[in-house]
C-alpha cells in the first residue's frame, strides 16, 4: 500500500469532501495560497478558489462566529485554527454558540462545522504555542472531538468529521506532519466512537492518544523484549469514546496505562482512568495509571521541554512496575 | 371577575417582602394603576399598582407583615362584599420542633461483630474517658471474643460524648455504645447496656444471605487476633484478586500467615488455591461454625402433606419423605440424609427425584443432618459445625423455623442458600414445589 | 419579496406587530412578577418600532439574529404568542421546546437564529449567515440586531472588518437605548458609534428608533441594496426601554430618573405616535385600534393560559438533541 504523510492525508480528505459537497469551505488564517504554515492545506485554492478557500484577517473569535452562523443556515466549514493554544480565543463561538445551539433551538438549529487545530510541544514554540487542549473541548456537551494518531487516521477521521452534522474538533499532531503511514487509495471513513487495537498483548493494556499511541508502541516493542507483553489501544475520538472496546482490553489485561499528551492533572486520561476504574474494578490487579504532560507551561529550553512529554521509557517503567506487582504509591 | 393581589417578585434572590403600608384600605374602590401598597426591598421601597378595577376584598396581610413572593394577600373584586372564602397567606412561622433526645448528637459506635460465635460482646473496659478527645484510629474499649481480648479502634475523631455500656457487660452486636460528637460536649452520658431500645440486632431474617457473607469477611478482616501488616488489620490485595478469591472460596489470610508480602495480586491466588487444604472438614471435634442460616415459615404444609401422601400413595414414613424433600434441595445427583428425631438417627438414600424411590440404609457418612426438634420446646440455636451441614426444624408459633448450621468448608455459601431456601419452600407448601 | 409599504394593509400590520409586542411583554412582565416564569427575561416595551420597522422589510428567507432581550425581533420576524409563552415557561411546545427559554429564542422556520444571552455573541452568527449567502450565491439578507453595550465587545469590529472586506450582506442594527446595563452609554461608549462603522468604510445611518415609518424606510432601502451586493450597512437607531435591564431591575432611580422614563412614555412612545399617524390619516378609526387592541390583549391571555397549563417536556428529553445523531448524549 503507498504511504503518504499525514499532511498529504488531511490534504485529500479536504479535496475530496469539498469535490463531493460544494457547501463545504475552508476559513482560516493563512489558509489559501500559504496553505498555512504547516503546508497541510497547499494546492487547495488553487483546485476550489479562493470563495472556498478563504483567507482571514488575523481576527479567530471573528472567523468562528462566521463559521458558526455559515453552518446553521446551510454550509460546511472547515475552520482551520492555527495553533491549538488559540482555541482560549474562541471559546465562546465554540463552547456557548456552536456547542448549544442545537439543544438550545429543541433539535432545531444545526452547526455541521469542523474546526481543524493541532496540539503538541516538543518544537521549541514555548508555552502559547504548544498545548494540547483537547481536554477543554471534550468536557463541553455538545462537541465531537477526535484525535489522528496517524496519516490512515487523519485521512479517515476528516472525512467523517466533515460529513457529521455536528460541530466537530479535530486536533493534529503538529510534529507529526511529515510521519508517513500507509494510507488506502481507495475511499474510506473512520467512524467515530471506535477505538482501534493497534496491536495485541496480554500483560498490561497502554491507551494512547495522539501521538503518544506511538510512543505506546514504542514503549511496547521494549517490554516484549523484557518478556512483557503489552496491548495498545488507540480511542481514535474521545467523544464519542468507545468505552467497551477499552474496558474489554483491561478486563483481558487486567493492567492499564492512559497516555495523553494533556496535562497530567484534570484532563483525558483522568476520564479514561475513571471509567475503568468504575466498569472494570474487580478485574483490575493494578491501579489505572494516568501519563500525561508535566502541570507546567511548556518550558522553552530543549533540556526542559523534553522532559515534560511521556516517552517510551517512561512507559515502559510504569509498566514494568505494575506488572511486577509493586507499588506505584503507598498503601 | 376577581383579580389577585400578589406579593410580587421583587428582584434577584429575594423570595419575600415586608409591606410597610397599605395605601388601600378593604372595601375600598380602586383603578387600573393605583397604588395599593408599599413594599420594602433589599433595596428601596416600592410601590404595587392595581392589576385591575374593581374593589379592594379579602386582604389578609397587614402593615408590616413578612409576605412570601407569590403569595395572594387580597383580591379586586366586582363589589365592595367580602369574599366568602378569605384567601388564606401561607404560615410558615411553625418551624419544624427538634425532637428532644437525652442522647448528645454525634457519630454512633456499635458493639460489632468481630467473627464470634455468640451474639454478643463482653466489654471489659473503656480506653476512653467520657468527653475525652479521641482519634479515629485511638483504641476506644477492649472486648471479649472467643478467641482473645480484642481492642476496637473508635472509626471517627472526635470527642467520646457517651458511654452507653459499662465495663463487664454484655452487649449484643450491632447496639450503640459509644457516640462521638465533633465538639467537645457539654455533658457526657454514661450508662448501662440494659434496658437500651433494642438495637438493630445482628440480622435474623428470613434466608439470610447478609450473615453468610459478613463472616467470610469478618474472618478475612478480623482486626487485632491476626498479624497483618495493616494496622487497621486489612488486608491489602487487588479488586481481581479479592474477586477471585471469593470466587473460588479462598481465604486470603492463609496467605498472610504464610507470610506471603502484600497487597496480593491475582498471581497469589494460584499460590493460595495450591495450598493444602486446612479446614475443609475438620476432625471429630466441631469447627467454629462459620455459616448459620435460619429461615421462618409461617405455616408448614408439611403434616398435611404426610397425611395426604399416606392415604393416596402408601408413604407412611414421615422421616424418609422428609429426607427424600431435603435430599433434593443439595446440589448433588443423589445424596444421603441423616434424620435425627426423639434422640434417634437414621439415615436414608436419596438416590433421585422420587420420594417413593427413598430407602433406609444402615451404614453410610451423610452429606446433610435434619434434627427434628418439632417436638421439644427448643426455639433456636447455636450448635456450630458438625460432620455435615446440620439443618434444623424448630417450632415457631403456628410455623417452623429452619436453622442450618455448616462449618467453613463444607459447602459453599451459595449452596447453603439453595438448600435452606429451597426446604423452607418445601417444607411450606410440598405439593407446589413437587409438581 | 418585500413590497414598497404605501397601503393599508401593511401599516395595519406594522401596528398590529408593535401593539403585539408590547403586549407580549405586558404579559411576560406579569409572569415574572406573579412568580409564574422561571428564571429572568428581559423587557423590549419601548423599542417597538425598532424590531417592527426593520423586520417588516424583510422576508422569510432573510435571517436575523437577535439580542437577550429578544421577544420584540421574535414577534417582529413572525412568531406566535402561544409557542413564544411556551418557551419562556420551559413547556415542551415553546419554539425550542422549553430548552432554550428567554434569551434562547429562536423560530428558525421564520429566518430567526436566536436569541443570545451572550452580550454581542451573535454577531459572528448573522455575519456568518451573510457569508453563506454570498457563497451559496444567495440573495437573502441578514439583519444583526445588537444594543449599544454591544459595542464594547471586540468580536464586533472583527465581524464588521470582514463583512467590510467581503462586502457580506448583512445590515448591523445598533439599539440604542441610552443604557448598557445599569450605566449610560455615554459612560461606556468613547467617540461616535457610527464612525464606528464608518472607520471599516461601512456606509452608517441614524434614525430615530420610535418612529417606525422612518426606521421601514430606511431599512427598505439599504435591504435592497444589501442584495444587490452592495452591503455591508450600520444603522444606529435611537430608541429607550422602558422596563429596566431584566425585569427583577425594578429599583432603577439610581441610575435613571423617573421623569426621564416619564418622558420617553409620554412624548415618544412609538405606539401611540403611530396610531396618532393612522387616524390622522384615515387609515384606521379609533374604534377599529382599540378593537385590534383588544383583540390582541385577548389572543395573548389565552395563549398565556395555554402555555401555563401545557406540559412540560418528558423528563427523557433532558439528553436528546445534545447530537444529531445520538438520540440520548448520557444514556
Amino acid at each position: 500500500m503507498r504511504e503518504i504523510t499525514l499532511s498529504q492525508a488531511v490534504n485529500e480528505a479536504l479535496a475530496e469532501e469539498m469535490r463531493r459537497d460544494e457547501t463545504v469551505f475552508i476559513i482560516g488564517e493563512d489558509v489559501a495560497e500559504a496553505g498555512t504554515p504547516f503546508k497541510v492545506l497547499a494546492g487547495l485554492v488553487e483546485e476550489f478558489g479562493t470563495e472556498r478557500v478563504i483567507d482571514t484577517p488575523i481576527a479567530e473569535p471573528g472567523f468562528m462566529g462566521l463559521a458558526v452562523g455559515a453552518a446553521m443556515t446551510g454550509a460546511r466549514p472547515v475552520v482551520d485554527l492555527m495553533f491549538g493554544d488559540f482555541l482560549f480565543l474562541i471559546m465562546d463561538q465554540l463552547c456557548n454558540q456552536a456547542a448549544k445551539t442545537h439543544y438550545m433551538s429543541g433539535g432545531k438549529l444545526t452547526v455541521p462545522l469542523v474546526l481543524r487545530t493541532n496540539l503538541g510541544a516538543t518544537r521549541r514554540s514555548a508555552a502559547q504555542h504548544s498545548q494540547s487542549l483537547h481536554a477543554l473541548v471534550a468536557h463541553i456537551p455538545g462537541l465531537k472531538v477526535a484525535m489522528p494518531s496517524s496519516a490512515y487516521e487523519a485521512k479517515g477521521l476528516m472525512k467523517t468529521a466533515i460529513r457529521d452534522n455536528n460541530p466537530v474538533v479535530i486536533f493534529e499532531d503538529k510534529l507529526m506532519y511529515q510521519e508517513k503511514a500507509p494510507v488506502p487509495e481507495e475511499e474510506f471513513l473512520i467512524p467515530f466512537g471506535e477505538a482501534n487495537v493497534k496491536r495485541e498483548g496480554t500483560d498490561i493494556t497502554l491507551i494512547g492518544t495522539s501521538s503518544m499511541v506511538q510512543v505506546c508502541e514504542k514503549a511496547a516493542e521494549i517490554l516484549a523484549k523484557e518478556g512483557i507483553s503489552a496491548e495498545v489501544v488507540d480511542p481514535r475520538t474521545i467523544v464519542p469514546l468507545d468505552e467497551a472496546t477499552l474496558l474489554a482490553s483491561a478486563r483481558k489485561t487486567s493492567r492499564v496505562i492512559v497516555v495523553d499528551e494533556g496535562h497530567q492533572s484534570y484532563g483525558v486520561t483522568a476520564e479514561i482512568a475513571s471509567r475503568i476504574n468504575e466498569k472494570a474494578f474487580y478485574h483490575l490487579d493494578a491501579p489505572v495509571l494516568r501519563m500525561g504532560a508535566l502541570d507546567v507551561p511548556v518550558p522553552f529550553s530543549p533540556a526542559l521541554e523534553d522532559i515534560t512529554v511521556p516517552t517510551p521509557e517512561g512507559v515502559a517503567e510504569k509498566a514494568r512496575m505494575l506488572v511486577a506487582g509493586e507499588m506505584i504509591h503507598a498503601a | 371577575m376577581p383579580l389577585d393581589v400578589i406579593m410580587p417578585a421583587l428582584g434577584m434572590a429575594q423570595e419575600s417582602g415586608v409591606i410597610v403600608a397599605w395605601h388601600k384600605q378593604p372595601g375600598d374602590a380602586v383603578a387600573e394603576g393605583d397604588v395599593l401598597f408599599e413594599v420594602e426591598t433589599d433595596k428601596a421601597t416600592m410601590e404595587v399598582e392595581a392589576q385591575g378595577a374593581g374593589f379592594l376584598t379579602g386582604v389578609v396581610a397587614s402593615d408590616g407583615d413578612q409576605v412570601p413572593v407569590g403569595d395572594v394577600i387580597a383580591r379586586i373584586t366586582d363589589t365592595a362584599d367580602e369574599p366568602a372564602e378569605a384567601p388564606q397567606p401561607k404560615d410558615d412561622t411553625g418551624a419544624a420542633q427538634p425532637a428532644t433526645d437525652d442522647l448528645p448528637e454525634g457519630q454512633t459506635v456499635i458493639m460489632p461483630t468481630l467473627g464470634m460465635a455468640q451474639d454478643s460482646g463482653l466489654l471489659v473496659a473503656w480506653m476512653v474517658e467520657p468527653g475525652a478527645k479521641v482519634d479515629a484510629d485511638d483504641p476506644l474499649f477492649e472486648v471479649e471474643t472467643d478467641k482473645s481480648t480484642v481492642e476496637v479502634p473508635a472509626g471517627v475523631s472526635g470527642y467520646l460524648a457517651a458511654q452507653l455500656a459499662e465495663a463487664g457487660e454484655d452487649v449484643p452486636t450491632g447496639q450503640v455504645i459509644a457516640i462521638i460528637s465533633a465538639e467537645a460536649p457539654a455533658q457526657t452520658v454514661t450508662r448501662s447496656a440494659k434496658g437500651a431500645a433494642p438495637a438493630a440486632k445482628a440480622p435474623e431474617p428470613q434466608a439470610a444471605p447478609k450473615e453468610t457473607k459478613a463472616k467470610p469477611a469478618a474472618k478475612l478482616e478480623s482486626p487485632k487476633a491476626r498479624q497483618t501488616s495493616d494496622p487497621t488489620g486489612r488486608i491489602l490485595a487487588s479488586p481481581k484478586a479479592r474477586r477471585l478469591a471469593l470466587e473460588q472460596g479462598l481465604d486470603l489470610y492463609r496467605l498472610v500467615a504464610a507470610g506471603v508480602s502484600q497487597p496480593f495480586h491475582a498471581s497469589d491466588i494460584e499460590t493460595l488455591a495450591a495450598m493444602p487444604d486446612e479446614v475443609a472438614a475438620p476432625a471429630g471435634a466441631a469447627a467454629a461454625a462459620s455459616l448459620h442460616l435460619t429461615a421462618d415459615i409461617p405455616a408448614e404444609g408439611f403434616t398435611a402433606f404426610m397425611a395426604w401422601a399416606t392415604e393416596t400413595a402408601g408413604m407412611t414414613d414421615g422421616a424418609a419423605v422428609m429426607a427424600g424433600l431435603a435430599g433434593r434441595c443439595l446440589d448433588k445427583a443423589s445424596a444421603v440424609v441423616a434424620v435425627e428425631a426423639f434422640g434417634q438417627r437414621r439415615l436414608f438414600d436419596v438416590p433421585g427425584p422420587y420420594l417413593s424411590a427413598v430407602t433406609p440404609v444402615d451404614d453410610a457418612t451423610p452429606n446433610l443432618i435434619l434434627r427434628d426438634l418439632r417436638a421439644t420446646r427448643i426455639s433456636g440455636l447455636h450448635l456450630g459445625g458438625e460432620d455435615a451441614p446440620v439443618l434444623s426444624l424448630t417450632t415457631s408459633g403456628t410455623g417452623l423455623t429452619l436453622t442450618l448450621e455448616a462449618a467453613q468448608g463444607q459447602i459453599t455459601p451459595a449452596a447453603t442458600l439453595s438448600l435452606l431456601g429451597d426446604f423452607a419452600g418445601r417444607m411450606e407448601q410440598p405439593l407446589r414445589h413437587l409438581l | 419579496m418585500a413590497k414598497a409599504k404605501t397601503n393599508t394593509e401593511d401599516y395595519m400590520r406594522m401596528y398590529r406587530q408593535m401593539v403585539r409586542i408590547r403586549t407580549f411583554e405586558d404579559n411576560a412582565n406579569q409572569l415574572y412578577l406573579s412568580a409564574k416564569m422561571p428564571g429572568l427575561t428581559h423587557m423590549y416595551s419601548g423599542e417597538e418600532a425598532v424590531a417592527v420597522g426593520i423586520c417588516e422589510a424583510l422576508t422569510d428567507d432573510d435571517r436575523i439574529t437577535s439580542t437577550h432581550r429578544g421577544h420584540g425581533h421574535c414577534v417582529a420576524k413572525g412568531a406566535n404568542f402561544k409557542e413564544m409563552f411556551c418557551e419562556l415557561l420551559g413547556k415542551e411546545e415553546g419554539y425550542c421546546r422549553g430548552k432554550g427559554g428567554s434569551m434562547h429564542i429562536a423560530d428558525q422556520s421564520h429566518g430567526n437564529l436566536g436569541a443570545n444571552a451572550i452580550v454581542g455573541g451573535s454577531m459572528g452568527i448573522a455575519t456568518g449567515a451573510a457569508l453563506r449567502a454570498k457563497l451559496q450565491k444567495k440573495d437573502d439578507v441578514t439583519v444583526c440586531f445588537f444594543g449599544d453595550g454591544a459595542t464594547a465587545q471586540g468580536l464586533l469590529y472583527e465581524v464588521m472588518n470582514m463583512a467590510a472586506l467581503w462586502k457580506l450582506p448583512v445590515i448591523y442594527a445598533c439599539e440604542n437605548n441610552g443604557y448598557s446595563e445599569y450605566t449610560k452609554t455615554e459612560e461606556i461608549a468613547a467617540g461616535s458609534i457610527t464612525a464606528r462603522a464608518e472607520a471599516f468604510g461601512i456606509e452608517a445611518h441614524q434614525v430615530d428608533g420610535q418612529d417606525v415609518l422612518a426606521v421601514n424606510a430606511l431599512t427598505q432601502k439599504l435591504v435592497a441594496r444589501a442584495r444587490k451586493g452592495e452591503g455591508p450597512f450600520f444603522i444606529e437607531l435611537m430608541t429607550y426601554r422602558y422596563h429596566g435591564h431584566h425585569v427583577g431591575d425594578i429599583n432603577r432611580e439610581y441610575y435613571r430618573t423617573k421623569d426621564e422614563e416619564k418622558d420617553w412614555k409620554d412624548n415618544r412612545d412609538p405606539i401611540i405616535r403611530f396610531r396618532a399617524w393612522l387616524v390622522d390619516q384615515g387609515i384606521a378609526s379609533e374604534e377599529e385600534i382599540e378593537a385590534m387592541n383588544a383583540e390582541i390583549k385577548e389572543d395573548a391571555s389565552a395563549a398565556v393560559e395555554y402555555a401555563l397549563a401545557a406540559k412540560y417536556p418528558d423528563v427523557s428529553e433532558v439528553d436528546m438533541h445534545v447530537y444529531t445523531d445520538i438520540t440520548h448524549a448520557c444514556a
